[in-house]
């Protein structure tokens, strides 16, 4: 679907800005109650997620003692830019990406990847030993699942034979489904987007019964609100990439809300499945299977070219 | 000292608690850390001492059943039975087999909800809430029948001096033989879920190992010690109240893990079952109090009881007149602290919560009052000393 969208409608209203943060918190709530009814639990009302911002934006925010207080405040919001920016070269609601160049798709997946960098740079900021804990572990987490996460976003777009979002998409959408034979790389970046988030089984970074919030432990208020609401958008933006790459392209805001949905309620039943992985037992896991099996997938995908080229 | 302080600077220590996500009660400990791997440990308690000893001697001995079963939430029944088994014996008061039947019904139903709250609690320590949640789910099945018998859910309140308060008539009885079934399907479904499912075996398998020489060594009592494989268990070795009619069979398991751990726990809920059902089938008919003396005989006595967590030790002292002259009670989770702080040094900080978890602690109920971190050695106090100390710790 291309209706034409000015740029600043695009940047603040839709598909970027406020639908975005309110639509991030729509997916947390869908998420909060598919885990707790799977854990048999009631679960939040259908507010919460709005009801938990306000109240954190209206909370005093402090500012603790040794830290560099001029970056304190800033990487949440750079936290949030990043997350809201890869928004825009992202087909987010089927629509056409508002932004589109050639290798959009690695200045994308770069913009994903700044929320976990502020995170490990808020943290090791304090002084505070959970925050600096937290901080290294979210760090160890990003050079285990980055790597395997790249590769399979990658085997898309070498099927495509495009580093552009949009056309990948297109790809997507006008041949079979890459779910099926791209299964394995279907796996990964899914798994990869739910280390990427810090959600169980890969929560060691925040941890609470270990180094109670780990980097986030001394931020509250605003810049707890603004990190909060950025890992939401990133939720809805990771979904997006991997609908539109392996679940056929999304090319209206019906499939667009089907298929992320679908995926979502798979993460959830993965958070629910697992007992918490120690963060050696997460490095391990991503660098003895994970990149094999991905590598695996991209050799495959080559040979398939290579062999469709000869015959 | 300045040499101390200086090495002191130089180590990255995690402090966990006394208030922390990971605790549910206050206690402290100090993990020295060496990037994630833990190089030292240290535990202080007693941030929630609170004079029960010392107050049970201001009061009667039908008043101290009340103050004592207050010692711990979840192990409430075996302190009073504990109190009450020393206190008939100083009395030479012989209770009918249908009161010790019942305090029997009631000791292995707490050690049913007490392990059931573990296993959750322990769970969600190693990050799996769905384990946690789900196991606390099934626990509100026995918290049931314990608040159909006796009205409450935590202080059942069962105990009297000389016999008990509550009767089981039939239509009670057939409701706990439901509970029991359906929490027996359960139980083993858990028991397959802790010994199968791969990334729960990643942190519970050869974490926390301790052999049967440190069990001895560090002097580890209850679950913890039968999970590496030493044999001892009150309930065996000196049966109490019912456990002369009712034997139960020793559980133990030889991994000596957190595994081990789960196993010997879950493995005792099925023997609680079989207990509860054989108690039920052959209940004994009779009364259920014997008379008591307000003035219990001047004596001495100890009495013992396998509380959930391990060995609980009662030493009471009559003087002759109606209220104690001494009450020592010595609980279980401090008899195993050791082999935490002595086993966590070697292991990574991510296990500390279920290390910490895997004794079961309790912290409340082992807090004593000794002085520490203060120059000179430890003192008697007197009361008088005590009160004002207390009066000026909290002001």
């Amino acid at each position: 679907m291309n209706l034409p969208i000015p740029p600043v409608i695009a940047l603040l209203l839709f598909p970027g800005g406020i639908f975005l943060l309110g639509y991030g918190m729509i997916y947390e709530f869908v998420d909060r109650k598919l885990v707790a009814r799977f854990q048999n639990r009631i679960g939040p009302r259908w507010f919460q997620p709005l009801a938990d911002w306000v109240k954190l934006l209206a909370k005093e925010e402090i500012i603790p003692d040794g830290v560099n207080a001029g970056l304190f405040l800033a990487l949440p919001v750079v936290a949030l830019a990043g997350a809201l920016t890869a928004a825009l070269y992202a087909p987010v609601a089927g629509w056409i990406p508002s932004f589109s160049f050639r290798g959009d798709l690695v200045v994308t997946l770069y913009l994903l990847s700044m929320m976990t960098l502020c995170i490990g740079l808020a943290g090791a900021n304090t002084l505070d030993r959970f925050s600096i804990v937290g901080a290294t572990r979210a760090l160890t987490q990003l050079f285990s699942y980055e790597a395997p996460f790249l590769l399979a976003i990658l085997g898309p777009a070498i099927a495509a034979g495009s580093w552009q979002i949009s056309d990948i998409n297109a790809y997507a959408h006008s041949n079979l489904w890459m779910i099926v034979y791209q299964p394995i790389g279907f796996l990964v970046a899914l798994i990869g987007l739910m280390g990427k988030l810090e959600l169980p089984p890969f929560d060691a970074p925040e941890a609470e019964t270990e180094i109670v919030s780990g980097a986030l432990t001394e931020y509250s208020g605003r810049g707890l609100a603004l990190f909060k609401i950025g890992r939401n958008v990133e939720l809805v933006v990771g979904l997006t990439l991997i609908a539109a790459f392996y679940l056929g392209g999304l090319a209206n805001p019906l499939e667009f809300i089907l298929k992320t949905l679908a995926l979502l309620l798979l993460t959830a039943g993965l958070q629910s499945l697992f007992a918490r992985l120690r963060i050696d037992q997460t490095v391990g896991l991503w660098w003895r299977i994970g990149a094999i099996v991905a590598l695996v997938q991209l050799l495959a995908i080559l040979a398939g070219q290579a062999l469709q080229a000869v015959l | 000292m300045s040499e101390e302080t200086t090495s002191n600077a130089k180590k990255f220590i995690v402090p966990i608690g006394p208030q922390h996500p990971a605790l549910k009660e206050p206690g402290h400990f100090e993990f020295t850390v060496d990037g994630e791997i833990v190089t030292g440990a240290a535990v202080r308690l007693g941030y929630v001492h609170r004079g029960i000893e010392k107050g049970c001697e201001q009061n009667t001995w039908v008043q101290d059943l009340y103050l004592l079963e207050r010692v711990c939430g979840i192990c409430s029944h075996s302190h009073a039975t504990a109190y009450v088994l020393g206190v008939e014996k100083l009395a030479k008061v012989i209770v009918p087999p249908r009161a010790q039947a019942i305090r029997t019904l009631f000791l292995e139903l707490e050690r049913v909800h007490s392990h059931l709250l573990w296993l959750g609690v322990a769970a969600h320590e190693g990050g799996y809430d769905t384990l946690f949640m789900y196991s606390w789910r099934d626990r509100e099945t026995v918290m049931d029948i314990l608040e159909n018998l006796s009205g409450n859910r935590v202080n059942y309140s069962a105990n009297l001096l000389g016999g008990v308060k509550y009767d089981v008539d039939q239509k009670q009885s057939d409701e706990i033989r439901k509970g029991i079934d359906f929490l027996e399907e359960r139980t083993k479904y858990y028991l397959n879920v802790v010994t199968t499912d791969e990334t729960f075996l990643g942190r519970t398998r050869h974490v926390g190992q301790m052999t049967l020489e440190q069990a001895q060594a560090l002097d580890a009592i209850g679950p913890t010690a039968r999970a590496s494989g030493l044999q001892r268990d009150v309930r065996v070795d000196a049966p109490y109240a019912a456990y002369t009619d009712f034997p139960i069979k020793l559980v133990t398991a030889n991994g000596g893990d957190l595994e081990a751990r789960f196993i010997v726990r879950i493995n005792e809920l099925f023997e609680s079952y079989r207990i509860i059902r054989a108690i039920l089938d052959n209940l004994p008919e009779g009364e259920l109090t014997a008379r008591m003396p307000r003035r219990i005989p001047e004596g001495e006595a100890i009495s013992r009881v396998e509380a959930p967590r391990g060995e609980l030790f009662y030493f009471l002292k009559s003087n002759g007149s109606d209220k104690p002259e001494r009450v020592k009670v010595r609980t279980p989770s401090l008899c195993n602290w050791a082999s935490v702080t002595h086993l966590a040094v070697g292991h990574v900080l991510a296990d500390m919560p279920m290390m910490l978890a895997g004794i079961d602690p309790c912290f409340s109920c082992n807090d004593r009052s000794v002085t520490i971190r203060k120059e000179g050695d430890s003192q008697a106090w007197t009361w008088e000393e005590l009160r004002r100390y207390g009066i000026e710790y909290y002001k």
